[in-house]
């Protein structure tokens, strides 16, 4: 069998959220599963970026009271990537909360959810 | 030997994979809302192993009862079954 | 040069203020004086700091590298910085924040004019983008960088839908769509040069390019660069977004298009600048930016030149002349980033006239479609003299301040051996003046049909005191910076001159 390390798994994990959610954005037609589809887009940029920061064998990135503090840098986590994710969790919710309350507001105009239906281009 | 720790991250992966895939194949919106959820749990998992401990925590809160709720809110005020044409 | 290590004051105001106010104005339901009071109060405020402002550092983290009587030294020997969050207030910073600031002023008080009692939330949503605007133009971290770039575009979704009419929750809803999966991108590429140079400082970032060697890992730079540039575009409205952004546009009032525009064009130069400084020595980076921004211009003008109503052609020409701005950034010389920076501000102004004019315009009650109006100059001179006087300097034509910027622009492509360039600069220009003089002439010159009932009541028509000094007072910006353009180039050369030289200099 194939040694894969946690990081490697963190990649292809990230990598399967990223492309089931930019195809569920891009070819389903309801726009509820397209705004489930852009939160599991998040989830794995949120992984890849995770990822990122792993160290085989490493610590969590906290200095906990009697630890050493020349042992730290080497040992930890490197935290660029989870001091992104932070921000980028709380986008990712703002951003759906947005684009459900302009959901909510097209179906009551059209009377739909069909992405095909409400956003055709028509001029008013 | 199994290594348990691996297997289990393995296993979260797969739970990622299918909550992933699943939710979006759901015809019933509110319950693809539920499986979100459930998929955000084996993400915060992965979370903590890579060494991320209190962005799991976040990921918990936020993906299990935030996300879902805002996607709930808009099914219960829009429609909660696909059209089927 | 040797400076002491204080924060400048005026960062945090620049920035605070406006939030502040938003959450006040937010709360105060159904108050609509005192909103009026405080959102004005806010933008006069906010306006004063920006012009007052001595220039300096702002940093949340990390410090520089200290002498021992307390300064730091500002050169490229002694680097030992490790500033990571920073924001900078330098001339650029100070003119565009000021052109910017003027803007929220004049929208502030047409929002709180025009609309309905309970429009704290739209007030909200106004300073907020302004906060945006100038927050991502004084930043120099990757970090403030993306949040400003990302919440930047889900305030223009919300100022957008904020209009009521479904065209533009639709056009809100796309926006939304499309911001959701370029941020993403814009998080991955952020990531990615973390991953490569360990610093969240752009200066810090690019000192580390120069000076390691980074082997085999060139190739993930080009990625950063992509999903960067992809950032630059969507936030810009260039080449593939410009359906989308011009949707964006249309369908916001026309007094909102003003920040709208205003933000963008703040957007595409903080991160053009960002692009040129970080991945400007790359092969082929220039190259790109080139042909993204020329396509945009030649395709905007193309689209504004068909289009039958008049918001709809002053949305596409935003669109085009965006492209003006980063042409003249990505030729990358000193003389073409001098233009580009330049034409920036030109266009915000230019453009806040004629935007202005189409609010006036709708509120004779109808509409702003070239074929249902007609003889508004009879009913409003002054109307139709501020609008051709802006067509002239969204045109270039010579007393306006159009013609300077598209001038160095021009000069800029043929000192590159672009005349091509040039050649679609000019088109541009030409185009502009043909499609804004159709719509023009048709609303205001053209003799409109003669109904007796109607042209009684429609006579007593005179534009409000208030957007008569704010068009004056544009036009006579517009009409000094074409005959003195020197005194914008004072702010701008500096800027310029790092980027070209010395770019890891905020």
């Amino acid at each position: 069998m194939i040694e894969v390390s946690l990081q490697l798994l963190g990649f292809i994990a990230a990598t399967i959220l990223v492309v089931v959610g930019i195809a569920g954005m891009l070819f389903l037609d309801n726009l509820i599963k397209k705004l489930i589809a852009f939160t599991l887009l998040s989830d794995g940029v949120n992984l890849a970026l995770v990822s990122l920061g792993y160290v085989q064998g490493g610590i969590v990135p906290i200095l906990e009271p009697g630890a050493s503090i020349s042992e730290f840098p080497n040992s930890a986590a490197l935290i660029f990537g989870p001091g992104i994710v932070l921000t980028n969790i709380v986008i990712g919710v703002s951003t759906t909360a947005i684009l459900a309350a302009l959901i909510v507001a097209l179906y009551k105009r059209c009377g739909s959810l069909k992405a095909s239906k409400v956003l055709k281009g028509e001029r008013e | 030997m199994i290594d348990t720790f691996m297997t289990v991250a393995y296993l979260m992966v797969i739970g990622v994979t299918i909550g992933a895939v699943a939710a979006l194949l759901q015809k019933d919106l509110l319950r693809a809302a539920y499986i979100t959820g459930a998929e955000s749990i084996a993400l915060a998992f992965l979370f903590h192993a890579l060494l991320a401990p209190d962005l799991g925590l976040t990921q918990a809160i936020v993906g299990t009862v935030l996300m879902p709720g805002i996607i709930i809110l808009a099914i219960l005020k829009t429609r909660r079954r696909e059209e089927s044409d | 040069m040797n400076e002491p290590i204080t924060n400048l004051w005026s960062v945090p105001l620049l920035v605070m203020i406006p939030i502040l106010t938003a959450i006040v104005v937010n709360l105060l339901y159904n108050k609509a004086r005192a909103i009026r009071v405080i959102s004005i109060g806010a933008a006069i405020a906010v306006l004063a700091i920006s012009v007052v402002s001595p220039y300096g550092f702002h940093w949340f983290a990390g410090h520089p590298a200290v002498n021992a009587d307390g300064t730091y030294t500002f050169t490229a020997s002694v680097f030992s910085w490790k500033l990571s969050l920073e924001y900078y207030y330098g001339p650029l910073q100070q003119i565009l924040i000021a052109v910017t600031s003027l803007l929220l002023l004049f929208v502030v008080v047409i929002a709180t004019k025009s609309l309905s009692k309970n429009y704290g939330p739209y007030v909200a949503i106004v300073f907020l983008t302004y906060v945006s605007a100038a927050a991502v133009i004084m930043t120099n971290d990757f970090y403030n960088l993306w949040i400003a770039v990302e919440l930047g575009s889900l305030l223009v979704a919300g100022l957008v839908a904020s209009s009521g009419t479904g065209y533009a929750q639709k056009a809100a809803l796309k926006y939304t769509f499309f911001s959701a999966l370029a941020g993403s991108g814009l998080a991955i590429s952020l990531g990615l040069i973390l991953g490569i140079t360990g610093y969240a400082n752009i200066t810090d970032a690019i000192h580390f390019l120069m000076t390691n060697d980074l082997g085999g890992m060139h190739a993930v730079l080009y990625v950063a660069f992509a999903f960067l540039a992809l950032a630059w575009v969507y936030a810009g409205g260039l080449i593939p977004v410009h359906p989308l952004k011009s949707d964006v546009y249309r369908s916001a009032f026309p007094h909102a298009t003003v920040l709208l525009q205003a933000q963008s064009k703040l957007m595409l130069v903080a991160i053009g600048i960002v692009l040129l400084r970080m991945f400007g020595a790359l092969p082929f980076a220039r190259e790109v930016m080139l042909s993204i921004s020329v396509l945009t211009m030649i395709i905007g003008i193309v689209m504004a030149l068909i289009q039958t109503d008049f918001r709809w052609t002053l949305a596409y020409i935003i669109v085009s002349h965006s492209g003006l701005v980063t042409v003249g950034l990505s030729l990358g010389t000193y003389k073409g980033i001098v233009g580009g920076l330049f034409q920036a501000v030109n266009d915000i102004i230019y453009m806040s006239i004629l935007l202005l004019c189409c609010e006036m315009l709708l509120y004779f009650g109808k509409g702003t479609s070239i074929k249902f109006n007609g003889g508004i100059a009879k009913k409003s001179p002054w109307l139709a003299a501020f609008v051709i006087l802006g067509t002239f300097a969204a045109s270039g034509i010579p007393p306006f301040n159009g013609f300077q910027s598209e001038l160095i622009i021009i000069q800029a492509a043929l000192e590159q051996s672009l005349p091509e360039v040039a050649a679609v600069v000019l088109m541009v220009s030409i185009s502009t003046f043909i499609a804004l003089f159709r719509a023009v002439y048709s609303i205001f010159l053209k003799p409109g049909e003669d109904h007796p009932v109607r042209q009684s009541e429609a006579k007593r028509f005179e534009i409000p005191t208030t957007v008569f000094v704010f068009l004056s007072v544009l036009l006579a910006i517009s009409f000094v910076l074409g005959v003195y353009p020197q005194l914008a180039l004072g702010f701008l050369t500096e800027s310029a001159l790092k980027v070209v030289f010395v770019p890891w200099v905020p």
